[in-house]
């Protein structure tokens, strides 16, 4: 029976990659004297599995992990235990159970921040509407599979719905995209909004995995 | 997090490395902190974090209450970039903040090809290169490390070098650091200070005098300094009492040696002539078993990791090597930590001990024979004999190993065509070895000879011989690869010259040679040690527009009365001792290892009563 771990990815974590956020728990959970399950083989190794990787630089407060507790600590025990022997940045909120397979996590909800220095240009707000309100948005994206070096996408049927919020010198788009087969990256939407709008194009964008969500926008654990 | 760095991050290659905030990293309150020291390694993040004698500093000074040491590395090119187009001052991982602000920033040097980061690091710190041009006490610049040696190369540049062990030196000149700065004193009174500590060379104090053919008539020492006449280096005398990194920084991203490194001891009771490591941290000093089992342990529990290895120069020579293997693997095996060890010798002990740890995965083994020959080997004092080697290969080939790597140098001195030759007959008799104890002919098996181009350094026996002409090495090269290729096991690979002919310039280089390093690195070389980055011609042009001939440096025969640039330098070892070694080596006689017999090299002033334990 598999257990997981809700974590949050924060500040200096953020540039964390995949691999090795998965190199840093196998340590941590050794540090933290929690024992978990081993694959089996020629090479033992601890198992641990993450859902959703996140990209380099995204932070996120609903990060899970999979993996098989074997002893060491009790469930309730594994979150403070493994936040203590974990790098500055990883916070892990709960142990538990897995019962709903991860397949069936479905949604995402991003915040993306789109900063500008010198201030917020004003139309950049019905910019972002008007592109979001589109029928369809078709992008081009870097595949591997495909002989042309990419595929084309479109976002507009990936996406369940926004919400926009404008302040100075920020525009902050709260967003709900598909999660996985297949998912949207937000890095998407931000080339998108620049190569429409190249003359509102943000200084920085910062993205934030907020929730993860199931087929009906419900709370996945 | 600094919001340049932030914006920055996110366009470069790898950021984890320029973050800081692992596990285990020191992150002090700026109120309690009244001296802050940049430990700066002029390389990789990946590389200057495998490093064990800077996570061994980091630990001793961040033990000192007030003392905040944070670790600097060099940004790969992409940061760079990214770091001078908005300004971004190089800055300590652990506050973010700038080195130019710190108290004292101190460059670890382990390799000649690393000079021009130091000075591409100290320009990104926005610091003026030279010594003279910084005249404020703070920040100092300090180095220390192998190449620290000899510190010529490098003597405009750096305020002070270390020489030696840094574990209580560097918490002596921080001390006397602290009353400067409490007292005000101007840099000059600090540096004539902190060269009365022993250990530590003040460059400036000493002035090079050349005679007109270029070579060196004195090192003078500067009237008015009180400079010592020789600066011998630091040693721990007790290796049981010396700080052990137990609780260190786990990173969160790759690095080159990445898990537990166990040092058994530290000197080498061997003598290799051409050794510079084997004379420079002689005597040999051992720690206590039982307290490197119990570090291990605790080091393998705190660290999380899976793999753990033992260090040294030579660790069949560690005299409870099994007792200790077998302690560590108690705890290893149940835990599936791999075990692992470097640096054995190509004997029968060691590939039984081999057999043990490597219980499941069958890496590559390596061995360093150095020369094809006997004579050859004798002459270097490399007490290896081919019948260990051949035996190790046997045991190894039978116990399901198919590859071998051998390691050699081209140009020794005392070499012959019968000793370039000797390699691949040597190379010829491990596949023959290989083909009668094979227990699967079928999966044939990889010889893999590799040579070097040999470079005389300081401090050994060799300091005065010449590196032979590079036409004559790739002559040599031309032999062996000839002799070997129609061995279709055996795989040939040599060094390409360039890199070490420069190795040999700048390793027993003069202070006339900052000129060239600096040269080169205003045009564009850094991270010479790089292919990504290596420029040949870059450096022979720096050579001329500075007036020098590299041929001086690295093809000059010296004679027994030569002036060192690192004359003022001592490792404790006598000159005559080498000397001896030298003749010794001219006639292929071997000197015995210290635990046969002391061969009076020098180095046991370091110890009380004046024994060496080996």
């Amino acid at each position: 029976m598999a257990d997981r771990l809700l974590f949050s990815k924060t500040g200096r974590a953020k540039y964390i990659s995949h691999l090795d956020l998965m190199r840093t728990f196998q340590r941590a959970f050794a540090r933290a004297g929690i024992q978990i399950k081993h694959t089996e083989g020629f090479n033992p190794h601890p198992f641990v599995s993450i859902a959703l990787p996140l990209s380099v630089g995204y932070s996120s407060q609903c990060e899970i992990l999979e993996f098989e507790l074997m002893g060491g600590a009790s469930r309730e025990e594994v979150p403070q235990k493994l936040t203590d022997a974990m790098p500055e940045g990883i916070v892990i909120h709960q142990c538990y159970p897995a019962q709903r397979k991860l397949k069936e996590l479905t949604y995402l909800n991003y915040i993306m921040n789109f900063e500008y220095s010198e201030g917020r240009p004003l139309e950049s707000e019905t910019a972002m509407q008007e592109l979001l309100h589109r029928d369809s948005l078709v992008v081009q994206k870097k595949s591997n599979k495909s002989k042309k070096g990419y595929t084309e996408v479109d976002l507009i049927p990936l996406i369940r719905g926004w919400n926009l919020e404008c302040q100075s010198d920020t525009l902050t788009l709260d967003i709900v995209v598909r999660a996985q087969n297949p998912g949207l990256n937000p890095e998407l939407l931000r080339a998108a909004f620049c190569e429409c709008y190249p003359q509102m194009c943000p200084d920085f964008v910062t993205f934030h995995r907020r929730e993860v969500l199931d087929e009906n926008g419900r709370v996945f654990r | 997090m600094n919001r340049t760095l932030e914006h920055i991050l996110p366009k470069v290659q790898k950021p984890a490395r320029y973050t800081g905030g692992e596990y285990n990293a020191v992150v002090k309150d700026k109120r309690t902190v009244d001296t802050r020291y940049a430990l700066c390694f002029p390389d990789t993040y990946e590389i200057g974090m495998s490093n064990l004698g800077c996570r061994i500093l980091y630990g001793v000074m961040n033990e000192v209450e007030g003392l905040w040491c944070e670790r600097c590395y060099a940004p790969w090119g992409d940061m760079e970039e990214e770091m001078r187009r908005e300004g971004l001052l190089l800055y300590g991982l652990e506050s973010g903040d700038p080195i130019s602000d710190f108290d004292i920033i101190g460059f670890s040097l382990g390799y000649e090809m690393a000079y021009t980061n130091v000075l591409n690091m100290l320009d990104l710190a926005d610091l003026p290169l030279r010594s003279e041009q910084r005249t404020e006490l703070a920040p100092l610049v300090v180095a220390g490390g192998t190449c620290a040696y000899n510190p010529e190369p490098l003597a405009p540049f750096v305020d002070f070098f270390v020489l030696g062990e840094g574990e209580e030196v560097t918490l002596e000149y921080i001390q006397l650091y602290r009353q400067a700065k409490k007292e005000c004193w101007s840099k000059r009174e600090f540096l004539k200070a902190v060269a009365r500590i022993p250990g530590i060379y003040v460059p400036s104090f000493y002035q090079p005098k050349y005679r007109e053919d270029g070579t060196l008539e004195a090192m003078e020492i500067v009237e008015g300094s009180g400079a010592a006449p020789l600066v011998t280096k630091r040693v721990m005398e007790h290796m049981d009492d010396a700080y052990f990194p137990v609780k260190t920084i786990i990173p969160s991203t790759e690095i080159v040696h990445d898990r537990v490194m166990l040092e058994l001891f530290r000197g080498c009771i061997r003598g290799c002539r051409f050794c510079q490591a084997g004379y420079a941290y002689r005597p040999v000093r051992s720690r206590n078993p039982k307290l490197l089992a119990e570090y291990g342990k605790a080091a393998c529990q705190d660290s999380g990791y899976q793999e753990m290895t033992l260090t040294s120069l030579s660790s069949t020579d560690y005299p409870c090597l099994l007792e200790l293997c077998d302690e560590l693997l108690d705890y290893c095996a149940p835990r599936d930590i791999g075990l692992s060890l470097p640096s054995l010798r190509a004997d029968t002990f060691s590939m039984n001990l081999m057999q043990r740890l490597q219980r499941v995965r069958k890496g590559g083994l390596t061995f360093a024979p150095e020369a094809g020959t006997q004579r050859l080997r004798d002459a270097i004092n490399k007490n290896l004999k081919e019948e260990d080697l051949l035996q190790s290969c046997r045991t190894a080939f039978s116990g399901g190993w198919n590859g071998v790597k051998l390691y050699f140098m081209l140009g020794l001195p005392t070499e012959t065509d019968e000793d370039v030759l000797g390699i691949a007959e040597l190379a010829k008799k491990v596949y023959q070895v290989w083909k009668e104890s094979t227990p699967n002919r079928a999966r044939g098996v990889r010889i893999t000879v590799s040579t070097s181009w040999f470079v005389p350094k300081p401090h050994t026996a060799f300091q005065w011989d010449a590196q032979i002409p590079v036409e004559e090495y790739q002559r040599r090269v031309n032999l062996l690869r000839d002799a070997l290729k129609r061995e279709k096991s055996i795989t040939y690979n040599w060094h390409d010259p360039e890199t070490s002919y420069l190795e040999a310039i700048f390793s027993r280089g003069d202070r006339r040679l900052a000129d060239v390093i600096e040269w080169a690195w205003q045009h564009g070389a850094k991270f010479d040690s790089w292919s990504e980055y290596f420029n040949y011609q870059r450096w022979m042009d720096a050579l001329s527009a500075c007036g020098l001939n590299g041929d001086f440096y690295a093809h000059r025969q010296r004679e027994r009365d030569e002036v060192f640039p690192w004359s003022r330098v001592s490792v404790g070892v006598k000159e005559s001792f080498l000397w001896r070694e030298r003749e010794l080596c001219y006639q292929s006689q071997t000197t015995p290892d210290c635990r046969t017999r002391c061969s009076g090299c020098g180095a046991n002033c370091f110890l009380t009563g004046g024994l060496c334990n080996g």
